[in-house]
């Protein structure tokens, strides 16, 4: 674990800014995350240290686009790669954040972290250089669809910070890319916030190569009235968590989760969530589901938080997971913590396999194993993909998919 | 007990066949010959191994065949896969048909007739052209075009569950088809109507097996054999006036015929 070492000593970072030096101080005096604790504890040790073995002095990274280019209007950005970026047009403006308002944001934030909680950010800002920090003030509506892409390149360690803040009545349709080159890991790290009467449309897509490790955080923030969606795909990860945190600071707002994970070989994908509402008449209505192959094994648990002001708060989270081999392995598990008493809160988590009937029934019409298999696989996959914000004739995520399955 | 059909040139075959799904025996010895453009009946009380049987014919995996054969135009088709038999022209009409959520009925009917058109050396057919035949085969059936846009039989009611296997029957054009009690919770009119659909789809080199409980399919489809099914073995073989007798006098009456042989 070179880079736990590193901290340990002092040598991570030679001319750390104001933000690495408090979190490299933070994490000076106890590196690791608590392996015990449940957020900890099912993530393999061996993975979890490989994916800190890699060196983040070695290399910048390069993405490559991975769709073919289209006549779409489409703001891209990558983070590390990106000049200033200033967009004011009639209907809305994109702007760069100040420096001094990053820094008092992510030391905000910092202030109110619990070292376990969000260990995956505080080694993210240690390791995330201002370059590497894109902080964007979005208003607006009828804004073309915004892609944000960041990337690890091969035999080294990339991290990456992404601030969003969408003004009152924003209305955007975000998809953020995370590609991980062979023998690599990235941290990437996210902040939106979301002003009252926003919708935010998000899609989070992110895929490796050979031995690829991410470890993905997204941290929301949602006022009242505002409406926030999120479509995610993880796959092709030697190791990958992606971790959620979403909070309804007054209730009252809408959110919608819908997330895939597909594992091979030997990899572990691991997806957590808490959903914490903090007023009235919040909803959330999220499905998960975990496609587990081979050797490999996911990772699904579900935290929800209903305090006493939260009343009629209605959630409703399902897991919905398929085993493809005998060796593979799938842990799912509910958390919900409610004090309110008027709530509705409903929670269900199924494990099956391809369905043998079903198979049968199609074989016997003539459409061979493979066939059946893919017919039955892409009804499971649509579920989540329809939920992701890119147009099919661009990217087809489907076939991309079913190619890789 | 040997039925009396066998011929040379059977499209189906089934010699002493014998079965059993995780040791336990379903089939124990079942004998029967179809021959192109015959119409058999088979059948029995429930639970004595008739739905098994078209199981097995069709490939089913969770059936083990412990003995005996069945052969498919002459060539046995033990090591077959089931979608291997398929696109060489068994059907298998399914007592109760599977609904799969979420796969659309029109991609599958779509890829299940390219699949035997291929086997066919027939050209494959494209979106259009294959809602061309689709539609074509509907008409036989009298369903809904409706029905086409929703995932396979989920929310079918029971009779639509049957008419969509008939239209698979006929987009497929099998050699043989094993329908299994497809009779079964059909109106009188959707009765008549699959009825008729069976026989313009069926010709003088299709097989048909029609599994049932009920005369009223007999009466449209006149059989040229109706064959007694008892405990995973065929009793006894006769013409079409068996089953009247059958629902004269009950399968006591059959079991009497057993006991005296
Ligand atoms: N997969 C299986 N596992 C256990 N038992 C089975 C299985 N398949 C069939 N059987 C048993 O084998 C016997 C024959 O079943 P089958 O479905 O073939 O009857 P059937 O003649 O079609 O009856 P019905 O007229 O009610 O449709 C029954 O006792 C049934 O319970
Ligand atoms: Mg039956």
């Amino acid at each position: 674990m070179q880079i736990i070492e590193e901290i340990k000593n002092n040598e991570l970072v030679s001319n750390p800014s104001e933000i690495q030096k408090i979190c490299l101080d933070k994490l000076k005096l106890n590196p690791l995350p608590n392996v015990k604790s449940e957020l900890w504890r099912l993530s393999n040790k061996s993975k979890f240290s490989s994916f800190l073995d890699y060196s983040h002095k070695n290399k910048e990274s390069k993405v490559c686009i991975p769709y073919k280019n289209s006549s779409q209007n489409i703001i891209r950005l990558i983070i590390g790669e990106n000049s200033k970026i200033n967009l004011e047009e009639e209907n809305y403006s994109i702007k760069e954040l100040k420096d001094s308002e990053i820094v008092d944001y992510i030391k905000k934030n910092i202030s109110t972290f619990d070292q376990n909680d969000h260990w995956s950010d505080l080694l993210n800002h240690c390791l995330s250089s201002k370059k590497n920090i894109l902080g964007l003030n979005i208003s607006g509506n009828k804004i073309p669809s915004i892609e944000i892409l960041s990337a690890s390149s091969s035999d080294s360690f990339n991290a990456k910070t992404l601030i969003l803040f969408f003004k009152q009545d924003c209305k955007v349709d975000l998809l953020q890319i995370n590609l991980g080159d062979e023998n690599s890991s990235l941290s990437q790290s996210t902040y939106l916030c979301l002003e009252e009467n926003t919708s935010v449309n998000h899609g989070v897509v992110s895929y490796g190569e050979n031995k690829s490790n991410l470890l993905n955080s997204l941290n929301v923030i949602q006022k009242a009235k505002s409406s926030y969606s999120l479509g995610s795909l993880h796959f092709k990860f030697n190791y990958a968590r992606f971790e959620i945190r979403i909070n309804q600071l007054e209730g009252d707002a809408k959110t919608i989760i819908k997330g895939i994970q597909i594992t091979k070989n030997k990899d572990q994908i691991a997806t957590y969530t808490k959903m914490e509402f903090n007023g009235p008449n919040g909803i959330l209505d999220q499905v998960n589901k975990s496609l587990a192959d081979d050797k490999s094994h996911a990772v699904f648990e579900g935290t929800i938080i209903v305090p006493k002001t939260a009343q009629k708060t209605d959630a409703s989270q399902l897991s919905r997971n398929l085993l493809l081999s005998k060796n593979a392995k799938i842990d799912t598990k509910p958390q919900l913590e409610i004090i309110a008493d008027d709530v509705k809160c409903k929670h269900g988590a199924t494990i099956s396999q391809l369905n043998e009937e079903e198979l049968f029934y199609m074989r016997s019409r003539g459409l061979t194993l493979e066939e059946a298999s893919k017919l039955q696989l892409s009804s499971y996959f649509q579920e989540i993909i329809s939920c992701i914000p890119v147009s099919k004739d661009r990217w087809n995520l489907l076939d991309k998919l079913l190619e890789e399955t | 007990m040997q039925s009396k059909t066998k011929e040379l040139n059977p499209v189906l075959e089934v010699n002493n066949l014998f079965a059993s799904t995780e040791d336990l025996p379903i089939l124990k010895g079942v004998n029967i010959a179809v021959n192109p453009g015959e119409i058999h009946a088979i059948m029995g009380r429930n639970g004595c191994g008739k739905s098994t049987l078209s199981k097995i014919i069709a490939g089913h995996p969770s059936y083990k065949i412990t003995k005996g054969e069945i052969k498919f135009t002459g060539q046995d088709i033990q090591s077959l896969e089931p979608e291997q038999r398929a696109q060489s022209g068994i059907f298998l009409g399914f007592q109760y048909p599977i609904e799969i959520p979420g796969v659309s009925n029109l991609e599958f009917l779509r890829v299940a007739t390219n699949a035997r058109r291929k086997f066919l050396k027939k050209e494959e057919l494209d979106t259009f052209d294959f809602e061309d035949l689709v539609r074509e085969k509907l008409e036989l059936v009298k369903m809904d075009s409706a029905f086409l846009s929703r995932s396979i039989n989920q929310g079918f009611s029971g009779g639509e569950k049957k008419r969509n296997e008939i239209l698979q029957m006929a987009l497929l054009e099998p050699k043989i088809a094993i329908l299994d009690e497809t009779d079964s919770g059909l109106d009188i009119d959707a009765l008549r109507i699959v009825a008729s659909g069976i026989k313009k789809i069926s010709n003088k080199k299709t097989g048909i097996i029609l599994i049932t409980h009920y005369q009223r399919l007999l009466d449209e489809i006149k059989p040229n054999y109706v064959h007694v099914m008892s405990d995973g073995q065929i009793i006894k073989t006769g013409d079409s006036d068996l089953a009247l007798e059958l629902e004269k006098y009950g399968y006591e009456w059959t079991d009497n015929f057993l006991k005296k042989q």
